[in-house]
């Protein structure tokens, strides 16, 4: 019966997607209506909290938990390990005991009650400790003998180096990144309620995987049940948050064995602790060209630091191009120390890849008197590149700009302005997912999915695109999202939540739409396929005097229309690119870098809403800025305690460190698909800020953060 | 009211001593294992010499959003906490991120100048007219600030949205002319991770706009 394959149409046809839509959850959640999984309270419900060893490594002699038990309110205390058992890394493997207590207060008192006996062992927390004669090996690999794991060994090191004996220039450095963390403002955790009557044990859940996480958490409900989970808010996940974690199963326990609801959220510092991070690490990147800027030969030596994980790093030259066959290697290992397992994050290993080759690139244009715009465009293939590099530079002041193949020098009061590039590219996904459209006699609108709304502003697509497929404004339909019961959908990684998402949603409301003409086509004589839907009202393409108004289609119903729809390749977008730049005043008396203007081009496909878009794209700037600037995970090496274990000591950028921004759609782009704009916009930032400090003053900044103590010591040397 | 006012006669001064007896409670738990003895602690309130002491859980009575609520809460309980956990039904718009004056996400209005929830004694707020998020409006009644934030979409998973908008208010209340700069400097002790600071920035002169047209503002 298909009159024709769903399509976005014509950009210019659109009436409600490609443009500002405000987010439909925005009343509740500027009013502090919004449930969040932190907010759910349930009568009855227990609050838990975890108990963590400060250590990173070591034995359990003994954990009494009696004395919690013991006091007020305390409804559930249990040892989590057995005496002799190893804490063998900071962060899940450190979880000692849980309480439950009536209040919150009572669970903090309980959680100080008990009496754990530990004997500490070397914390193995920095990668010299973990590659220092001698070190215990915390690699978990089984039968690992080292700390360090090679993998990723590619390229001939002889045909490299002949590569690099014809280059003009070459450069040759070390970067060094730490480790960062998410920081969802929401942190990890669970309310569990206890099965009910009709077996089902319903889960409040902080999570980006909606769909997925009833079958993550079976293993921990010992008496099974049908479990549901339930996501209406989630207050960020940036790609923690897709399992149900340590704290997930012990709330299953505390849930079965109390017969009560359990409310167990993270603290900030359990946070810190054991719910991931962006792993860190340290390239020694040697980059060659030939006299016209050509990327010719490229060395990559790095290592990952992702703790007991494996970190993330793409293979080189990354979004660069090396000329000629056999003139790229690379050897990258991963250094694995006693703490918490890295975990996606927001382009895993991207910013990391994009620090060091932008950097490379940035310097390689310098030593060849080159403009820094001139040689990325010598070296990205995708004209989409060029032009959005282009628009950076108008857009940043670069053409005004006074140097441009020498760095500046600071002026007479230290003060120095320098402008710096770098460009992203992502692939975005998309598979499968599913929808369902409802349209009742009465007129609404259901649009149904499990997905789940990190930020990203899904929850409006959800009804934006089956409004501007039904001719209808978002609010006459009602989107429904974060519930497992739902049509299933995918995980939010990668990008791949719109990209998946978004298909299944249109062909679920172009199925809809062709089921309404097929009963319309009974009053307006039309085939299926010949009307157009728009204002509320359907009409007869070539006859628009014949219409009807959109309550008078839905009247010709007896029951609920309900059309499902899957995901259609067709209709979604894998290729995304990006181009930013960033102007910055370096301050060489004090070291002190301020960000004052930030660039983004960045292409997309069809935007669906052009207002959520820009906060995404504005969101990744700033994430890379504050990594830029300010992030960084420390430990205290002697004992092996988490130093950055609250907002305090672990600084992310606040309003103060915000600059001018220009967040521009690239509308040269007019592909008819759709894609996910999560992990672009954060890749560059970061490495246009350094090589604007470049640019500035003629320091090279090859470790982040870029602190004023880092600053300094490029500036001026170890003081 | 100035700072250098004392306080309404109704709300006793909370001496360092007792506060620190009620904060003490966790810290002494574990030299008291032995003899805990499961009781909850006898609520005391002694008021001679003009210091008021408490120790125990008591009820007080707080005035939220202009109405009177009862709550029981122990000397050490903090606003937040009593908001979001005490209070029968309670009020989850004020958030918990830091526990810690880091990030703002607990902002609310303490006889009208912003507060961190999180650093404040619930028994520190009796007699005081507590504002929060939802004491400024409703999702089919926003304030302007409310409606602003909406708008030029100065949220994205929401959660530092309650203490941005309990923020902002009071920026534009301190500083109705505010300009960008004075705004950022205004709204720096909140923090927010999605990276909606250039769209509170827009929401915040949409609302200077608005209030400068209608003259309702000033």
């Amino acid at each position: 019966m298909s009159a024709a394959d769903p399509s976005w149409g014509p950009r210019e046809d659109l009436d409600v997607l490609d443009r500002d839509i405000p987010r439909v959850d925005g009343a509740v959640k500027a009013t502090g209506r919004a449930v969040y999984t932190h907010d759910v309270r349930v009568p009855g419900m227990l609050w838990a909290r975890l108990l963590l060893c400060p250590f990173p490594r070591a034995t359990v002699e003994s954990i009494d938990v009696a004395p919690a038990e013991a006091l007020p309110g305390v409804a559930y205390a249990a040892a989590l390990k057995e005496p002799g058992d190893e804490v063998r890394y900071s962060g899940e493997d450190g979880v000692l005991a849980v309480v439950a207590a009536e209040t919150p207060e009572q669970a903090e008192d309980a959680l100080a009650a008990i009496i754990a006996d530990v004997e500490r062992a070397e914390p193995v927390v920095s990668p010299e400790q973990a590659k220092a004669d001698g070190a215990p090996i915390v690699n978990r690999r089984p039968g690992a003998t080292s700390n360090v794991d090679r993998r990723n060994e590619s390229g001939d090191e002889a045909a490299v180096e002949a590569a690099f004996a014809g280059a003009a220039a070459i450069v040759e450095r070390t970067y060094e990144i730490p480790v960062q963390h998410h920081v969802c403002l929401e942190t990890h955790g669970h309310v569990v309620e206890p099965i009910d009557e009709d077996g089902e044990v319903l889960v409040h859940a902080s999570t980006q995987a909606v769909s997925g996480l009833p079958r993550a958490l079976a293993g921990a409900f010992e008496r099974g049940g049908r479990i549901r989970v339930v996501t209406p808010h989630m207050g960020g996940g940036f790609g923690s948050k897709f399992g149900p974690g340590r704290e997930g199963a012990v709330c299953a326990q505390v849930a079965e064995a109390t017969g009560r609801p359990v409310h167990l959220m993270l603290t900030r510092a359990d946070e810190f602790a054991m719910a991931g991070n962006r792993s860190g690490s340290k390239q020694t990147l040697k980059l060659g060209a030939s006299d016209d800027g050509g990327l010719v030969a490229l060395r990559l030596d790095a290592e990952r630091y992702g703790g007991v994980g494996g970190g993330a790093l793409p293979r080189p030259p990354y979004i660069y191009r090396v000329e000629g066959e056999a003139s790229v290697m690379s050897r990258i290992a991963s250094v694995h120390t006693a703490t918490d397992s890295s975990r996606a994050m927001r382009a895993p290993g991207h910013p990391q890849a994009s620090f060091a080759m932008e950097s490379a690139v940035d310097e390689l244009a310098y030593e060849l008197g080159m403009d820094p715009v001139d040689i990325r465009v010598r070296n990205l293939e995708s004209p989409v590149h060029h032009r959005q590099l282009e628009r950076a530079a108008e857009e940043i002041g670069w053409y005004d700009h006074p140097h441009h193949i020498e760095p500046g020098t600071p002026d007479e009061t230290g003060r120095a302005v320098g402008i710096g590039f770098g460009v992203s590219v992502w692939s975005p996904g998309g598979r499968g997912s599913t929808c369902d459209v409802t349209v009742h006699p009465d007129g609404s609108v259901v649009s149904a999915t499990a997905t789940q709304d990190l930020g990203t502003g899904a929850r409006t697509y959800v009804a934006a695109i089956v409004a501007e497929e039904l001719g209808l404004t978002v609010d006459q339909v009602t989107p429904r999202i974060g519930d497992s019961s739902l049509p299933p959908s995918v995980a939010s990684g990668g990008s791949v939540t719109t990209g998946s998402s978004a298909p299944a949603i249109k062909d679920a409301a172009h199925r809809a739409r062709e089921a309404l003409e097929e009963r319309v086509s009974t009053v307006l004589e039309a085939p299926v396929g010949g009307y157009v839907w728009k204002g509320g009202r359907v009409m007869v393409r070539d006859d628009p005097d014949r219409s009807l108004a959109w309550i008078e289609v839905c009247a010709l119903l007896r029951e609920p229309l309900v059309a499902r729809g899957q995901f259609q390749a067709s209709l979604y977008e894998g290729n995304v690119h990006g181009a930013q730049a960033a102007k910055v005043e370096v301050d060489a008396m004090t070291g002190r870098v301020r960000v004052v203007k930030m660039v983004a081009v960045q292409d997309q496909g069809l935007p669906l809403n052009r207002l959520a878009l820009r906060s995404q794209i504005n969101g990744g700037m700033i994430q890379a800025l504050s990594f830029g600037l300010l992030e960084q995970r420390s430990f205290d090496e002697q004992y092996g305690y988490l130093v950055s274990d609250n907002l305090d000591v672990y600084r992310i950028a606040g309003a103060q460190e915000m600059p001018e921004f220009v967040t521009i759609i690239d509308d040269e782009d007019q592909r008819p698909a759709v894609g996910g704009m999560a992990e672009a916009p954060v890749i560059p930032g970061h490495s246009a800020i350094a090589n604007a400090i470049y640019n500035a003053c003629g320091v090279r900044l090859t470790r982040m953060p870029f602190t004023p103590a880092n600053v300094l010591e490029a500036l001026y040397g170890k003081v | 009211m100035s700072e250098n006012e004392p306080p309404p006669p109704e709300t006793p001064p909370i001496s360092r001593r007792s506060f620190l007896r009620g904060a003490g409670q966790v810290a002494a738990a574990g030299g008291l294992l032995g003899s805990a003895s499961g009781e909850r602690p006898q609520a005391e309130s002694d008021s001679s010499d003009g210091v008021e002491t408490l120790s125990g859980a008591i009820e007080i009575s707080l005035v939220v959003n202009g109405a009177p609520r009862k709550v029981e809460v122990e000397p050490r309980t903090t606003l937040l906490s009593a908001l979001r956990v005490h209070l029968d039904p309670p009020l989850t718009g004020t958030k918990l991120v830091c526990d810690r004056g880091s990030c703002g996400a607990c902002t609310v209005l303490l006889d009208g100048e912003p507060a961190y929830a999180c650093l404040t004694l619930a028994v520190a707020c009796r007699g005081k007219q507590i504002t929060t998020v939802e004491g400024f409006g409703t999702p089919d009644a926003m304030s302007d600030v409310q409606e602003a934030f909406c708008s030029k979409d100065a949220m994205m998973c929401g959660f530092c949205t309650p203490g941005f908008v309990v923020a902002t208010h009071a920026a534009l209340e301190r500083r109705p002319d505010a300009d960008l700069e004075e705004l950022r400097y205004e709204l720096s002790g909140n923090l927010c991770r999605c990276g909606t600071y250039p769209h509170v920035f827009e929401a915040a002169q949409e609302v200077q706009r608005m209030r400068g047209k209608d003259g309702s503002g000033r």
